[in-house]
């Protein structure tokens, strides 16, 4: 039947694109394999209702090759960056390839970094793939570089790892990366993705893969900014060793196109995950967050809280899945997502789903959507604060409960001030 | 100061006129307390001076230092010097207290073409002003009102107002969820505010109010006309004989 079915221009062009990294070998061709027998999901299969990649994506965009790119458009795209400063380590890839010119290395840290693409790797720079996920088979088939990290038992380094991700393919084109993060037992540390990308549509396909062991902790920050014109698909794959600690912050204002997943499993007992988000989307952006908390041990404790902001015709998507296995005794499930409609064309929708099996829990959800409460407006104003400040203030408000989940200072300084800039005008990518 | 005409107001959406012809004129230095039962427009009173979406003025003026207050924003009525201390403080989560007060001084200076306050220089007036009315630091760094109590709310209003020093005040029922002594230091607060260019508009349902808060002129609002002026002995008479009289009188 599937063979039946007309391919789009885009599954085409990676379907017959050239494969990725080598040494995955059997990894990469079984995802190749799934992908040119399933294609990009549409609208009927119910994770995707919101979000039909196969319409959604309409051109071909084939996996990047050895491109041509313009030194100093990168120079700019990296020195744009709005985390580099408080970074101690800067990876910098660019076009889905490590560029150790314009990275930087703190080797005091102690975290062992390799490139995905290096030869001779280590042991533990090994990739895990995802079950009847298009994203995960597209970027195993194509990945072409990324960042493995390792930080030792017990290190905790007080620098902060940036991975900055610059696509400027200059043409319709596809930049595949992927990262693993082994977090041994006892380290901690925090961890920065930055996605930039200018102004050539592109899509972008990045996955990380988080492995916490026994009582570690990670803090993982992802700054999205890449174009307006572009696609950017993500996975997040973290596995919870016991008393683990994994907490995630997405900041959502690039792109045409988000799809950004996370699935999050608690391995080991009493282990913790914190996750949010934010979203600033204006003009026809669409961001999707699909979130699927596995709690299969017991003891374990969650927390989601996304905080979406649309304007003008943007539309915000959350769906969060709380799965609560049947031995998953004492878990502490709780998920919460708003909207916050700035326009009459501007729309979210929320669905949060917890499955539960096990009878000794405390689980909830709440989702809301609404426009800026009238009562909040006069208040402001009635003290001498004009009308568009007043609406500037609710809103960094807003999505500040989010972002008050970001423990670094410095990074919520500069997610703060990003926040406000958007409200002041300054959207899409960073130029 | 403030001269109003013959107001008549209704709620947008319906028909039934809630202030049916409101005469009253408030001089500098002046506290005028408005006093009545439920239902006789003493809130949609004070939301019409301040220019609160979801009412429609048919007919009458207000004037407001000779000025039109009803063509003015309600930012611009507030630059201009007229406050409301509200009945039920809005919670703004995320927004803390400091930067709000900061936000709103510092927008009506500019508006005023005065020059704003520096950050030091406006810490040092919070602190001089919350002291006096008993406000601990720690509760401005929390967001606006959140989580505040009825008294705390109150004692906010009156922060606010003392920091921005209004020309015009209107209280709609500060006193309503206080206690005796929380009351006591809401007044105080209103009192150390009393000037000769100032005036006030104390709003209330009970007489409790004004033997802490003294008014030169009270008048008793019901079914949305001023039914009785008089000074403040006639608060007395009211707390004595309630307001059934004039539900009769202006029926």
């Amino acid at each position: 039947m599937d063979a039946l079915v007309q391919k789009t221009a885009a599954e085409t062009a990676w379907i017959e694109g050239g494969a990725g990294l080598s040494w995955l070998g059997a990894v990469q061709s079984k995802a190749a394999a799934n992908f040119a027998r399933s294609g990009l999901p549409n609208r009927r299969l119910e994770d995707w209702k919101w979000t039909d990649l196969k319409r959604l994506i309409d051109g071909a965009y084939p996996p990047v090759g050895a491109v041509k790119t313009d030194a100093g458009e990168i120079d700019a795209l990296v020195a744009a960056s709005p985390l580099k400063d408080i970074a101690a380590t800067r990876l910098i890839f660019v076009n889905g390839r490590f560029d150790a010119g314009r990275s930087l290395i703190d080797a005091s840290s102690g975290v062992e970094i390799v490139p995905l693409s290096a030869t001779g790797r280590p042991e533990w720079v090994k990739v895990t793939s995802t079950d009847d996920d298009p994203i995960d088979d597209l970027n195993l088939a194509h990945v072409s570089d990324g960042a493995a990290l390792r930080v030792p038992a017990g290190a905790r380094p007080e620098g902060v790892i940036e991975l900055c991700f610059v696509s400027a393919p200059g043409e319709a084109a596809t930049v595949t990366t992927r990262n693993v993060v082994v977090m041994e037992e006892g380290s901690s540390l925090t961890l920065i993705e930055t996605h930039l990308g200018n102004a050539v549509a592109h899509v972008a396909n990045t996955v990380t893969e988080i492995d916490l062991g026994k009582g570690a902790r990670l803090d993982r920050i992802k700054l999205q900014r890449d174009d307006a014109t572009s696609f950017h698909l993500a996975n997040l794959v973290a596995t919870l060793g016991e008393g683990a600690d994994f907490r995630d912050f997405t900041f959502t204002l690039g792109a045409r196109v988000t799809r950004q997943q996370g699935f999050v499993r608690f391995a080991g007992e009493n282990a913790n995950a914190r996750i949010a988000g934010a979203y600033l989307l204006g003009g026809r952006q669409h961001a999707d967050t699909r979130l699927v908390v596995d709690h299969a041990v017991p003891g374990g404790a969650s927390r989601e809280l996304f905080k979406c902001v649309m304007d003008d015709e943007a539309r915000g998507i959350f769906q969060g899945k709380v799965v609560v296995r049947r031995d998953a005794q004492k878990t502490d499930g709780k998920q919460s997502s708003h909207g916050l409609l700035l326009s009459p064309t501007a729309e979210f929708d929320a669905k949060p789903e917890l499955e539960i099996f096990a009878d000794d829990v405390v689980c909830g959800h709440g989702a809301t959507s609404g426009e800026i409460d009238d009562d909040h407006m006069f208040y402001l104003r009635s003290r001498g604060i004009p009308e568009g400040e007043a609406r500037s203030l609710l809103v960094a408000a807003f999505v500040g409960e989010a972002i008050e989940a970001v423990e670094n200072e410095g990074v919520r300084e500069v997610l703060t001030e990003l926040a406000a800039r958007w409200l002041a005008g300054e959207r899409g990518a960073i130029t | 100061m403030l001269e109003i005409k013959n107001l008549h107001v209704k709620v947008a959406d319906e028909d039934r006129e809630i202030l049916r012809g409101v005469d009253l004129s408030v001089k500098a230095g002046e506290v005028h307390a408005i006093m009545g039962p439920n239902g006789s427009g003493k809130s949609t009173l004070s939301y019409v001076l301040t220019g609160r979406d979801g009412y429609e003025v048919i007919e009458g003026s207000v004037t407001y230092k000779g000025e039109d207050l009803l063509a003015m924003d309600v930012d611009e009525r507030a630059a201009k010097g007229v406050f409301l201390a509200f009945q039920y403080p809005v919670e703004i989560p995320g927004v803390a207290t400091m930067q709000f007060l900061k936000v709103a001084l510092n927008a009506q200076k500019k508006a005023r073409g005065e020059p704003e306050l520096t950050t030091p220089d406006f810490m040092r007036l919070v602190r001089e002003r919350s002291q006096k009315l008993g406000i601990a630091t720690e509760m401005l760094k929390r967001p606006v009102n959140v989580g505040f109590s009825g008294g705390e709310k109150k004692r906010a209003e009156i922060l606010q107002m003392a920091i921005l020093e209004p020309t015009l005040c209107v209280l709609d029922e500060t006193d309503s969820g206080l206690d005796i002594d929380a009351l006591k230091v809401v007044a105080d607060g209103v009192n150390a505010l009393r000037s000769p260019d100032r005036a006030m508009i104390v709003i209330t349902h009970y007489q409790r109010l004004l033997d802490y808060i003294v008014p030169d002129v009270v008048h008793v609002l019901s079914k949305g006309r001023i039914v009785r002026t008089g000074d403040k002995s006639l608060a007395l008479e009211l707390e004595k004989s309630g307001y059934a009289a004039y539900a009769d009188e202006a029926a």
